[in-house]
């Protein structure tokens, strides 16, 4: 471009951040949330005669990996679950029901032993993977073998195995594994833990620990043409790799018959990898896609929410919290009082807005839809939808001699996630701290903020659910275990001799059997004496779904470990 | 083109060499001659006029801020309400849509509407105003003092040193501005930049400052250069030389004077380029850090309410088209006034 003669072109080129990038907008305005909306769902449990066939088109930001143990998002376990399936897995039912384990690869749940260290799982004979071969109990000791081998993001989860921890740390492939025992001609597999843990079991059942045949599974990452086959409903293509332009192609898979899981409803899904959210919203209005993976953003999630409701849906059925993270190990909210403050101040009906209207204020560490949470009523600080108490957090600032205090509020470049830092830097303004802020690339916000030599004092923080157990909250965010890894997900380091104890005896049993246990914690960490984090809310999923979509019957949303169950979809 | 019709074919012309005659038979120095000329360019002026007025409207900010919108650019208003028409009005909707503009209705207050965090956007405008010149006219500056700097010793040692500084040159004017801006300032705005003694926190305005000062090194250097090849050259430099005066004096003393409408040629066409190439930054995030207001950013932020709040990203965009449009075609008047022969050009 020339500059001087092309005065023109300079303003033009001006003009274009102004008017060209409208491109990727669209939409309309003003019209009325309907949060809370039904579901539409399948009424918790799945459907009977509806139709079977088809091909459907899926608009989704992607997988951020193929390989079974290396994906983390949502986006990647959509489409996954329908190809991996493990020793356990979640009922393909909508609603709370969702959260709950049932057998497959394995025959049954097994009952722990030897004082809740001990399982013992059998493998359903003649099980085949999605290439014919037959499955056996070694497969699964290679599988987590591999996962601790190329360090797996959720490795850690199966750390309570004897030795699993050791063969992480050593990088040995022919390495044993004391706490795994497998026997292929009997088709068992034991597990020994080194203290009784019930997380393991849930842990066990997501996708990333689905089996895959030894011989077809190098002790590498993998790309996604050569991801190995697994067992589940479907079988997995990937056309285009491609994360702005890809393509991903599921099909039935001929060998699965595991009974009491969704067979899938559809013949084919093909998924369509895009980042452009807009343009996957404009794709589901007109039918071009059948349903979106992301959630209607800007203009087009006001225009969604009024003229689609009958096959738009809103609900905080995925387990999440959203909160403020508040580092106790360094000044200033080492001290009660500055973390007191935040507490009062916080105005969730700013927040909300801010979501677009699809949160959920809360007064709860534990989210709705998991064992142990029982609404924390009357909150401590103040009716969560109402205002904050901006007046009792100046005069507890105060009194603390904090006012004028210098503090960063760490944040992302993720939407919404720059406008809730500035929210939370005008708040801590408000009463009476001297504020700024710092915003970092998502892609390296939660590895900084998790490390103590950043010395992060206060910023943005969630946590969606790994599995439904109130221990994948607690035990990850709020332990000393947890606050001694780097980097750590407990970003402001509480260390609480309580919360320890009572996590470590709260995991040894089913959830639901010690949901009060859970509930008296949740109570505890938000109590005004200690204060340790700044809860704010729930963040509502949505599901949009073309016309074409039978959302009556087989919406599959929202179920609260897969977000929609892509195995129960199907067409008119 | 407007502003070479009204240099070239004034009332009085008769071609160029006849004015150039003309004006030189009065006995007139370059100086005065090229500020006759720019007077003549009523077009220039004009665009100048637009420049001073904005640049007025930017020192006016905290005027507008704190006696009628009782705001500042960094105070969120989520929550707050207006009385528009007796009727109670969220300045942000429960969904999230900010209010429109409101002009005078609730005495200036969100004059221009909200943005999604209800800061209100008349005041963001103003002080990105501020942020837009300060960032475009410190970086146009740290781009000419550099490129002076390059551009005399490159083309007067010639030989090794112009090889070096040239190849360096060449380097970075094989990568496009906004690619090479957008990689250092998001390094920069990660870590900070720490050189010895000069520590520069992440997110400091001063990062965009040097960033847009160095990638424009080049385009400004490399004429310099050629500039100076020629000058060196030139009897009064062969002369101050047979005088025995240094390299540095015949570089700064007899050299650098030469130079000096070059350099303000260039000037303002920098500071135009410079204060796009800030909105482009952080439009893409790798500029000027929130909540600090920037026009570029606030087109971004616009985006996605392109439709039911056009005036998020119009207004800012606008700005910007009339601050580079009013240098661009003032400094093309002053190129004229100071070189109507000059065929002076910086690629971008």
């Amino acid at each position: 471009m020339l500059v001087g003669t092309r005065r023109l072109g300079a303003a033009l080129v001006a003009l274009g951040l102004a008017v060209v990038v409208a491109a990727c907008g669209g939409g309309n305005s003003n019209s009325s949330n309907n949060s809370g909306s039904s579901s539409g769902g399948n009424g918790g449990t799945p459907a009977s005669g509806v139709k079977k066939g088809g091909t459907i088109k899926i608009g989704t930001v992607g997988p951020d990996s193929y390989d079974p143990v290396e994906f983390t998002t949502v986006q990647g376990n959509s489409p996954l679950q329908l190809v991996y399936k493990g020793l356990l897995t979640y009922k393909d039912v909508t609603g709370t029901s969702g959260s709950q384990l049932v057998p497959a690869v394995a025959d049954s749940v097994p009952t722990p032993t030897n004082g809740g260290k001990t399982y013992k799982f059998h493998i359903r004979p003649g099980l085949k993977y999605s290439d014919g071969e037959a499955v056996r109990a070694s497969d699964f000791e290679n599988m987590i073998k591999r996962m601790l081998y190329v360090g797996g993001p959720w490795s850690s989860f199966i750390f309570p195995v004897k030795g699993a921890e050791q063969y992480a740390g050593a990088k040995k492939k022919d390495a044993k594994i004391a706490g795994i025992k497998v026997d292929d001609k009997a088709g068992t597999i034991t597990l020994n833990l080194t203290t009784p843990d019930t997380r393991v079991l849930y842990a066990l059942a997501i996708t990333n620990y689905g089996l895959t045949p030894k011989s077809k599974s190098p002790f590498k990452i993998v790309t996604g043409s050569n991801a190995p086959p697994g067992i589940g409903p479907y079988t997995i293509k990937v056309n285009n790799p491609s994360p702005t332009n890809g393509q991903f192609t599921l099909t039935k898979n001929p060998n699965y018959n595991i009974p009491g899981l969704a067979k899938g409803n559809v013949d084919t899904i093909i998924g369509k990898v895009s980042t452009n959210v807009n343009k996957m919203t404009e794709d589901v209005i007109s039918g071009a896609l059948d349903y979106m993976t992301e959630d209607p953003v800007g203009d087009l999630l006001p225009q969604v929410q009024q003229k689609y409701k009958d096959r738009f849906f809103e609900e905080a059925g995925y387990p999440n919290t959203y909160y403020f993270y508040m580092n106790t190990t360094i000044p200033p909210f080492n001290k009660l009082a500055a973390r007191q403050a935040v507490n009062y101040a916080i105005d969730s009906r700013a927040l909300q807005r801010i979501f677009g209207g699809r949160l959920k204020p809360t007064c709860n560490f534990t989210p709705p839809n998991m064992a142990g949470y029982k609404p924390n009523t009357p909150c401590p600080w103040g009716d969560p939808n109402g205002p904050g108490n901006i007046t009792k957090a100046k005069q507890l600032i105060q009194q603390a001699g904090l006012a004028g205090s210098s503090v960063t509020v760490w944040t992302n470049t993720k939407d919404p996630r720059p406008a809730i830092g500035d929210y939370l830097r005008g708040l801590l303004n408000q009463i009476g701290f001297k504020a700024s802020i710092r915003t970092l690339n998502q892609t390296v916000y939660f590895s900084t903020i998790g490390n103590k030599k950043t010395k992060s004092q206060i910023g943005f923080t969630d946590w969606y659910q790994d599995f439904p157990h109130p221990g994948d909250f607690y035990g990850q965010l709020l332990t000393t275990a947890a606050a001694q890894g780097t980097p750590s997900n407990n970003q402001g380091f509480v260390s609480d001799p309580h919360i320890d104890q009572q996590v470590d005896q709260l995991d040894a049993k089913p959830p639901q059997q010690v949901a009060d246990g859970w509930a008296a914690l949740d109570k505890y960490v938000n109590d005004p004496q200690h204060a340790y984090v700044a809860v704010y809310g729930n963040e509502e999923q949505t599901a949009f779904y073309s016309s074409r979509m039978n959302v009556k019957q087989c919406s599959g949303y929202p179920h609260p470990t897969y977000r929609v169950d892509w195995a129960l979809l199907c067409l008119k | 083109m407007a502003t070479e019709s009204a240099t070239v074919s004034g009332p009085q012309s008769g071609g160029f060499e006849e004015v150039a005659q003309r004006e030189h038979a009065a006995g007139v120095g370059p100086w005065k001659l090229a500020m006759r000329r720019l007077r003549r360019n009523k077009v220039a002026l004009a665009f100048l006029g637009l420049f001073v007025v904005l640049v007025a409207v930017a020192l006016a900010a905290p005027l507008w801020a704190h006696n009628v919108a009782h705001t500042d650019a960094y105070q969120n208003h989520l929550t707050d309400t207006l009385k528009e028409g007796g009727k109670t009005v969220n300045v942000v909707a429960f969904n999230g849509t900010p209010v429109g503009p409101q002009w005078f209705k609730a005495g200036g207050r969100f004059f221009l509407g909200a943005d999604g965090n209800g800061r209100d956007i008349m005041v963001r405008l103003l002080y990105g105003a501020r942020i837009s010149l300060l960032i475009g006219i410190s970086a146009a500056l740290i781009t000419s003092v550099l490129a002076v700097f390059v551009g005399l010793l490159a083309g007067y040692f010639r030989g090794a040193v112009d090889t070096v500084f040239s190849r360096v040159m060449d380097v970075m004017w094989a990568f496009p501005v906004v690619i090479l801006g957008v990689a250092l300032g998001t390094a920069l705005n990660l870590g900070g930049l720490k050189i010895g003694p000069i520590n520069v926190q992440a997110g400091s305005k001063l990062i965009p400052i040097l960033i847009i000062g160095f990638v424009y090194v080049p385009y400004i250097a490399r004429p310099i250069r050629g500039q100076v090849l020629s000058l060196r050259e030139k009897e009064f430099v062969d002369a101050a030389r047979a005088q025995g005066a240094g390299s540095l004096r015949i570089m700064f003393t007899e050299i650098l004077p030469n130079l000096a409408s070059t350099i303000i040629v260039f000037l303002p066409l920098a500071v135009a380029n410079a204060i796009l190439l800030e909105a482009y930054l952080s439009f893409l995030g790798a500029g000027v850090q929130p909540p600090t207001p920037s026009w570029g950013q606030m087109i971004n932020d616009g985006i996605s309410r392109i439709t039911s709040a056009p005036h998020l990203t119009i207004v800012p965009g606008l700005m910007l088209v009339l601050t580079v449009l009013s240098l661009n075609i003032f400094g093309d008047g002053v190129r004229d006034a100071f070189d109507p022969r000059a065929k002076v050009r910086m690629e971008v």
